[in-house]
């Protein structure tokens, strides 16, 4: 039926009829793109597989006698996608003196790992939902009559990659998560400290004297303090880096307690430290001017030996009399032409 | 007034200099540093018999502990005083690349993100488990760049802008990045196990850093005569924590 209206109500029922039309069909516009947009949002997020894993502890240090076992608790959590897991452990060794590893491709040395999870073996697949986790309870045991020294190792979590995808060209990834163990094994306790200071200098700079190099007193000056361990246990030292400046000022850095592997070199950081484009101890930043001395003093825990080393460095502000210098110049010869002008005049 | 200044300089330097050389005479000295004394220890020092002779320093950890359980362990790093979990994520670990077509260079990338809390220092390692190949063994070579000046290597990366220079490789952005990846030209071929090549450092760094994050960025280029596949590969990342 066909409501009877006047014409000027007609013209405005047309018009809201118009504008409700209008309005449907934006929001159905509106509806159907917001589908369209989650529907690509959701197919995007299921290519892209993510992993995103965790390790706890992140490393294990552990002093123990042949005969001996223990058992610790890790915890592997999985903050991304489902994934199925393996767990492995292999040796390392340093690669370089800044505490990175190299991982060894074949097991070795006397300990024996396995794990006491009733359901759970090293190298046995495991699966772990988005945002669960599984404990796994290894156990370190050292056979009797192990040889006494210092054995290393990590404990790797190992994802499964995922299948490739036909007729494309396509890279898929293996995660490996580790946590390091650092196994140290002896009979009476007593471990052998033989630490060695292989560098203690500043970088850069102008060597004026052989051991004394001179800075600008607006340079950052880098420290590098190198402890070199000639023992067949770890090490870790503890201690702290003096700078002591002409005038009697003095300011400490605590060193920072890393761990020096067997027959290795590692480089020793002192905080608080600025970064600096390589890695270094210290970088001493301020204004320097005179003779200053920078000393360190090192201890390796309860009865262990101390080693000491120092060194100097010249600081000079050459840039503010170079800057002096000039300007000196220029106002000279500003003066000189305008009394040139003036006597002209 | 300038040669005065000059002589005034020349003067304190020499002064200067006299006064560090006075300073550090001392037993054991090399030309960069100086070690004053080395050796306080009870159970330390030269040991030695018609039999034998060694040096060495004994230390003793926590001796109570150890000889009342046989073992002593400590979990964690000791200077941070808590636990803080390693975690690492890569945001895609099925890097496609889609259809390959001859001189036309195809890239795609993954983001590598390491959390560490406070502690920092860690170490990401990057190994291909084989070249880039299809399962009946037609492979790409791994890149080399764009040759001559610019041929890079496993440990460095070089520009590689050549649509005729063939391979797979890889650049990276971001943080804690070697230094070499200088900008988005810069690639570099993956080791490869099969070839028994050590895994490359993608990531590390000694600082402390919570959320590192870089963009590895996978590049392939084809030549005319390369024979059509699946063309696929498995990239092993490697995250560890520091000791």
């Amino acid at each position: 039926m066909i409501p009877f209206v006047i014409p000027s109500e007609a013209k405005r029922s047309r018009g809201i009829l118009k504008r409700s039309l209008h309005a449907s069909r934006l929001w159905r516009d509106l509806v159907g793109m917001t589908v369209g947009v989650v529907f690509l949002l959701l197919t995007s997020s299921v290519n892209a597989q993510q992993v995103s894993l965790s390790i706890s502890p992140p490393i294990l240090e552990l002093v123990i006698k042949p005969g001996k076992s223990i058992m610790v608790a890790y915890r592997v959590g999985n903050l991304g996608d489902p994934t199925i897991l393996t767990t492995k452990i292999l040796p390392f060794e340093p690669k370089d003196n800044l505490g990175n590893i190299r991982i060894k491709k074949e097991f070795d040395g006397p300990v024996r790992f396995g794990l006491d999870n009733a359901d759970l073996q090293l190298e046995q697949p495991f699966f772990l939902k988005t945002g669960d986790s599984q404990q796994l309870l290894l156990r370190i045991r050292l056979p009797e009559g192990a040889p006494e020294g210092d054995y290393y190792y990590t404990l790797l979590a190992e994802t499964v990659p995922p299948k490739s995808s036909e007729g494309i060209g396509s890279a898929q990834a293996r995660v490996d998560i580790g946590s390091n163990i650092l196994i140290t094994v002896t009979e009476s306790g007593s471990v052998e400290v033989k630490p060695k200071i292989a560098l203690f200098s500043t970088l850069g700079g102008l060597i004026l004297d052989r051991d004394l190099k001179i800075y600008d007193s607006f340079d950052k000056i880098p420290l590098t303090l190198i402890v070199e361990n000639k023992g067949k246990n770890m090490i870790k030292p503890e201690g702290e880096i003096t700078l002591k400046g002409n005038f009697g000022e003095e300011i400490k850095y605590d060193i920072i307690p890393k761990n020096i592997l067997s027959m290795s070199q590692r480089l020793v950081e002192a905080t608080p430290s600025a970064q600096f484009e390589k890695p270094v101890s210290l970088t001493l930043s301020g204004f320097f001017v005179g003779l200053y001395r920078l000393s360190t003093k090192l201890t390796f825990g309860e009865n262990s030996p101390t080693v000491f080393a120092s060194t100097s460095f010249l600081a000079l502000p050459f840039k503010l009399i170079v800057g002096l210098i000039v300007v000196i110049i220029i106002t000279t010869f500003v003066i000189r032409k305008f009394s040139t002008q003036e006597d002209e005049d | 007034m300038n040669l005065r200044f000059a002589r005034f300089l020349v003067v304190a330097l020499l002064f200067l200099g006299m006064t560090g050389g006075a300073v550090s005479a001392v037993d054991m000295e090399s030309s960069r540093f100086r070690i004053d004394s080395a050796n306080v220890n009870s159970a330390a020092g030269n040991k030695s018999s018609t039999n034998y002779k060694l040096s060495d320093t004994i230390g003793q950890l926590a001796a109570g502990e150890f000889s009342s359980t046989g073992y002593v362990v400590k979990a964690g790093f000791q200077y941070l005083h808590s636990i803080i979990p390693f975690r690492f994520s890569i945001s895609d670990i099925n890097v496609a690349l889609g259809t390959l077509t001859p001189n036309v260079p195809v890239t795609a990338s993954t983001v590598l993100t390491v959390y560490f809390g406070a502690a920092g220092q860690y170490l990401v390692t990057a190994i291909e488990e084989s070249p880039f190949k299809t399962q009946s063994g037609n492979a790409i070579p791994d890149t080399s760049c764009n040759g001559g000046g610019d041929t890079c290597s496993e440990s460095l990366a070089k520009v590689w802008d050549s649509v005729s220079a063939y391979g797979f490789g890889y650049g990276m952005s971001g943080d804690d990045i070697p230094a070499d990846f200088i900008d988005a030209t810069y690639f570099r071929p993956f080791p490869d196990r099969t070839a028994a090549e050590s895994p490359a450092t993608v990531m590390t760094s000694i600082n402390v850093g919570k959320n590192r994050i870089s963009t590895l960025t996978f590049k392939v280029n084809i030549s005319p005569i390369q024979p059509a596949g699946s063309y696929q590969t498995i990239i092993n990342f490697v995250a560890t924590p520091s000791f």
